[in-house]
């Protein structure tokens, strides 16, 4: 079941806040090791989407499954499925009382019980990948933005996760240092990380996403590999977007 | 973000001396500081000189040190209850679930909106009523140190009311500080697998913590010099003794002059404390 189940699937999902419709009747299928790119307007449910994946916003109706298992069960060990999935965000929320290597080892000691030694090899590791060997013992106050959402990714890579979801996360970063940040993305995505990113950089989407998605008003309104995605849009609501946005 | 750089504190103190403050005002404000303190200074001069018994402060001293430290006995007892019992207050008022809720929101609205003094009462007069006459089983007193400290009902009842009264305010402080951690600690926390108990230990309530200790430290300043209520259930607290000893010898400023000495004995290291305890939960911004 595991093996063949997609890595994120999204079945006839409902989302409402309150009165508010935010999501309807969402399908999305993410294949293990793809890169699914999400861009939309703002409001149009993009942040609701990726944080049904890991349960931070309750569904109505519908079914959200990580690799076949559904989170949006009530009877389901949540705890236990969001260790499947790492989540990066906007304002990066690292812990502010603890080190980048305490950010990255907290959960792999509190939750999966790794001893702190190996969690701190393993930690130590992610920080040089990310290229903050350096920074390890500094304070996040002590980090620049995108050194802090360097960290951010790290301490989510350290639950080994099997799906990444990045929310906007270089869109509060000073635009010099979103390069950095991206490529790190793109070198995870090159590892073959599965990934579901929200972003407006379109750059990106074309040149790292296998499956672009566009939503509008709480749809996926057109789904498709970068080049037809951006070449040849099938919807006028693509179309229009993509006319802004260029 | 970018302003929370490690070099930020000299930027102040730059825009302080430059901006914020012009000449006329810094000398204005310095002459009033001057005159002030002159003043003062004169003052306790001629009280310590002229007013002071200073055979009688001999003599009465080792009275205060006994109310000393039979107040901070209760004092370091209830504050360390009402802290610890305050956090699970803050935590009811912060909580989702509604019965959780109700009752800590309660129990805030009783013990903040009624009198410490009427609160002693209850318990000190209350409590034993609800025994036949006589039958209250707590009537004797142990004694702990002869002549400086015993424990009985009105020890006891001092520590829970206090503690019961300081909860509630501290309580508050710790909701404030909660509520002032931004709500994505908790999502990045959970999001990584952690229990919501788990979230609020490691994150949640070390940020809360650091928020609602200015708070906090000033409720238990407040609770130090709510002892002196205690002397209307016939505790010995530093007042009792002022009075005492006023009464007794017709002399008002050598107690005077005690008491002051007594309760800053306890709120200014209390204080001091309190500003440790902050400059030690600086993460980073301020230290490099
Ligand atoms: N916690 C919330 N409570 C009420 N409405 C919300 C909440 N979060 C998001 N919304 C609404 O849901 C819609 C989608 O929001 P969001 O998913 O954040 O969009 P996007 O990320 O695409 O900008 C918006 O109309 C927004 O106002
Ligand atoms: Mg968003």
């Amino acid at each position: 079941m595991r093996d063949s189940a997609p890595a994120v699937a999204f079945d006839g999902v409902n989302k409402y806040f309150g009165e508010t419709h935010v999501l309807k009747d969402v399908d999305l299928a993410v294949e293990d090791g793809a890169v699914v790119v999400i861009v939309g307007p703002s409001g149009s449910g993009k942040s609701t989407l990726l944080r049904c994946v890991n349960r931070l916003e309750e569904v109505q109706s519908g079914e959200v499954r990580i690799q076949g298992e559904s989170i949006t069960d009530p009877d389901v060990d949540v705890n236990r499925l969001r260790q499947r999935v790492g989540m990066v965000f906007q304002h990066f929320n690292l812990f502010p009382h603890k080190t980048a290597l305490e950010n990255v080892t907290l959960a792999p000691i509190r939750v999966r019980g790794l001893p702190a030694e190996q969690a701190i090899r393993r930690g130590r590791d992610l920080l040089a990948e990310v290229g903050l060997a350096e920074q390890a013992d500094s304070y996040p106050a002590e980090l620049s933005g995108g050194q802090q959402q360097r960290v951010a990714i790290a301490r989510a890579l350290a639950m080994d996760p099997s799906v990444m979801l990045f929310d906007e996360v270089t869109s509060a970063l000073d635009p010099e240092l979103v390069g950095e940040v991206l490529e790190v993305m793109r070198a995870l995505a090159d590892e073959g990380m599965t990934m579901l990113v929200v972003t407006h950089e379109m750059g990106f989407a074309r040149e790292v996403g296998d499956r672009v998605v566009l939503m509008s008003d709480g749809r996926i309104v057109e789904s498709a590999p970068p080049p037809e995605f951006f070449e040849r849009p099938e919807t006028d609501r693509a179309q229009r977007f993509l006319s802004r946005v260029r | 973000m970018g302003e929370t750089y490690a070099d930020d504190a000299s930027v102040e103190e730059t825009a302080g001396d430059g901006l914020l403050t012009d000449e006329r005002v810094r000398i204005a404000g310095l002459a009033v500081a001057v005159v002030f303190t002159l003043a003062v200074a004169g003052f306790v001069g001629l009280v310590l000189v002229d007013y002071v018994d200073y055979d009688l402060l001999a003599a009465v001293f080792p009275r205060f040190v006994f109310a000393f430290l039979r107040v901070l006995m209760v004092v370091v007892i209830s504050s360390v209850l009402a802290v610890t019992a305050g956090v699970f207050v803050g935590l009811g008022r912060v909580s989702r679930t509604s019965l959780t809720y109700s009752i800590a929101t309660a129990y805030v609205q009783f013990f903040r909106g009624t009198p410490l003094l009427f609160q002693l009462f209850i318990i000190y007069l209350g409590i034993p009523s609800l025994w036949p006459p006589g039958q209250f089983p707590i009537s004797q007193s142990w004694t702990v140190v002869p002549g400086v400290l015993s424990i009985d009902w009105s020890f006891i009842t001092a520590v829970v009311a206090l503690t019961l009264n300081h909860a509630a305010y501290v309580g508050e402080a710790v909701k404030g500080g909660i509520n002032a951690v931004p709500e994505g600690q908790m999502e990045a926390a959970r999001s990584l697998g952690m229990s919501y108990v788990d979230s609020m230990r490691e994150i949640v309530l070390p940020q809360a913590w650091r928020n609602a200790l200015a708070a906090i430290g000033n409720d238990q300043v407040i609770l130090v010099k709510d002892t002196s209520l205690l002397t209307v259930i016939a505790f010995p607290e530093i007042l009792t003794v002022f009075r005492e000893v006023n009464s007794n010898q017709f002399d008002a400023w050598t107690p005077i002059v005690l008491v002051a000495v007594t309760y800053l004995a306890i709120t200014l290291p209390l204080m001091w404390l309190v500003q440790y305890l902050e400059d030690r939960a600086e993460w980073g911004a301020d230290r490099a």
